[in-house]
């Protein structure tokens, strides 16, 4: 079964902006996906009408095979939920922010101090449960909300911006847990994130987003591999490569002693290409490796599109969303 | 669970997150009894020379008691859409609607909340009606019914306040409607002076003013033991009470959108 199965979703606001236009895609059971894409994409709107916070005007989703539109709240009781925002009560204790979200989806009581004291524990908070939040370090807010969307043990967690607003070592934090989550409960997680490192690291899978539109879909390779392979460049003297065997690249370009070869892994291909040179009597004076990064992949699909099609009113309503986010 | 009981259980735990509050910062509970203890202390001691004023007999400052309860009572219960408009800025609001909870139970737990507010203003005033020598009825049947009425009352205008509050989406447009809307009803009800003082269209408009209800009641209670008109009041708080619970939870999901 399909964890997420999206159909034809549109959103269209009251304004008359289809901040959402037609979308399909799937996210397997067990995976991270990621959603990528500008401010103003369409991201946050899409996972709102996932989590039924906001109802589509045309399509529809399925969360485990359950209609959002038909039982939202069987939806939401397997859904955990962090936004972009900071969204635990400071006026709280850490541990109360646990407690009235365990309570909220109606886990047991035996089950509820178990589960909170583990949580705490998993995400070092345990020795600072009773501060009200309002003290905690940005990073240690974060670490609460994450425990917070756990405590109902969800079979579904949607992080919207993550990391947003850390410091690289909470960030790293962050990341690393989100993945042992997924590792060792199978949690099937939804990520967005303007981070391209961060979702190379984290994402099975991702989609692209744009103007409404899913642009791109594929797994971090696929899509890097998309906008151009590992490029080695190899500075030789003595014989000059003019063929290449097939399976350890293409030779792009061979000239002043330079020669540029496309590869798929450049990492595993450097010591192979190396040897290679070697033997047919190349001298190889150094190598350097490029590789694509999401960024690029990131500027080809969302970027120029956006270049391309946006008119002053979609900047105008782009920066609109910036403004709502920023509150 | 049924979902009557997931329904109670949700407005309770919101209640208790409110009440979790309280308890770590009570600053704003004590602040709120400045105003109402003014009332009684200034206005009332003042107005009390004048005879006449008060009907029955009454003394003017035991004659304005149980409106300065209704009064303060309403000022806590009337900022609610302000918090819930702070909760959605800080997006407490959106996590909270993503857990299954029911939203009507989201709007009962915080009007439950405004509730607890309304029943520290009535201890408070009981107090200090107590302290400077106000003579009200203050046994047991009463004392509770009071806060019954007290309870419900907040209920119901923190739900109208919830409600224009997702209309207006602003911190800022809930402030200004907030002192448009209490200040009109206070003067055009019964709580400072008899309604028969009243020019007769406000006099006509009084008798739509639900704050005039309340004060009703709260007066049969605790001045005169006269409980021939407490049915009416009480169920006109009622269905407007519930009505208004129905308008917020319908409209609450406009805050998010």
């Amino acid at each position: 079964m399909k964890a997420i199965e999206v159909s034809s979703l549109t959103k269209v606001y009251a304004r008359g902006t289809r901040a959402v236009d037609d979308i399909t895609f799937a996210v397997d059971e067990g995976e991270i996906f990621g959603l990528l894409g500008p401010n103003g994409a369409g991201k946050t709107t899409t996972i709102k009408m996932i989590t039924t916070l906001t109802r589509p005007t045309a399509g529809s989703v399925r969360v485990f095979g359950i209609d959002t539109l038909r039982s939202p709240q069987q939806v939401r009781q397997m859904l955990g939920f962090v936004p972009q925002a900071i969204s635990v009560d400071g006026d709280l204790t850490g541990a109360e922010n646990l407690l009235i979200f365990a309570k909220l989806f109606f886990v047991d009581r035996e089950q509820r101090k178990k589960r909170i004291q583990e949580a705490l524990e998993y995400f070092g908070l345990a020795d600072r449960a009773d501060d009200l939040v309002k003290h905690y370090s940005g990073g240690m807010m974060r670490r609460l909300e994450i425990a917070q969307a756990l405590v109902n043990r969800p079979k579904l967690l949607f992080l919207d911006e993550p990391s947003i607003g850390l410091d690289p070592y909470s960030k790293m934090q962050v990341i690393k847990q989100v993945k042992e989550l997924n590792e060792n409960f199978g949690t099937t997680i939804v990520v967005t994130t303007h981070d391209m490192a961060e979702a190379d690291e984290l994402c099975h899978r991702l989609a692209i987003m744009n103007m409404g539109k899913i642009a791109v879909m594929g797994s971090p390779r696929e899509l890097k591999k998309s906008v151009g392979g590992d490029v080695l460049t190899v500075r030789v003297s003595g014989r000059k490569p003019e063929s290449f065997p097939e399976d350890l690249g293409s030779l792009i370009s061979s000239e002043d002693g330079v020669a540029k070869i496309l590869t798929e892994d450049g990492e595993k291909a450097i010591p192979r290409v190396t040897d290679y040179l070697e033997s047919i009597g190349a001298t190889v004076e150094s190598v350097s490796l490029s590789r694509p990064t999401l960024d690029d992949v990131f500027m080809r699909y969302a970027k120029t599109s956006l270049q391309q099609e946006g008119t002053f009113r979609e900047a105008r309503s782009a920066r609109r969303s910036i403004a709502r986010h920023a509150r | 669970m049924n979902d009557f009981q997931r329904f109670v259980t949700s407005a309770f735990t919101i209640a208790e997150m409110e009440a979790r509050k309280i308890r770590h910062d009570s600053t704003e509970l004590w602040m709120r009894t400045i105003q109402p203890a003014l009332w009684l202390l200034i206005f009332g001691e003042v107005f009390n020379s004048l005879r006449g004023l008060a009907p029955g007999g009454y003394s003017y400052i035991q004659y304005i008691a149980p409106g300065v309860l209704a009064q303060s009572v309403l000022f806590v219960a009337i900022f609610y859409g302000i918090t819930i408009v702070w909760e959605r800025d800080v997006g407490l609001l959106t996590k909270l609607l993503s857990t299954p909870t029911p939203r009507t139970s989201v709007v009962v737990g915080k009007a439950l909340a405004a509730g607890v507010r309304g029943i520290f203003q009535a201890v408070m005033i009981f107090a200090l009606a107590l302290i400077i020598g106000v003579n009200l009825r203050l046994d047991l049947l009463d004392v509770a019914g009071v806060f019954v009425v007290v309870v419900l009352f907040a209920m119901c205008f923190a739900s109208f306040s919830m409600t224009l509050a997702s209309f207006l989406k602003t911190r800022d447009r809930m402030m200004g409607i907030g002192q448009a809307i209490t200040i009109p009803l206070f003067f055009g009800s019964n709580a400072i002076y008899p309604v028969s003082l009243m020019p007769t269209w406000l006099q006509a408009v009084s008798r739509y003013n639900p704050l005039s209800y309340v004060v009703d009641a709260m007066r049969s209670m605790l001045l005169t033991g006269d409980y021939s008109g407490l049915p009416v009041d009480m169920l006109a708080l009622l269905v407007s009470t519930v009505f208004l619970i129905a308008c917020a939870s319908i409209s609450l999901k406009r805050l998010i959108e």
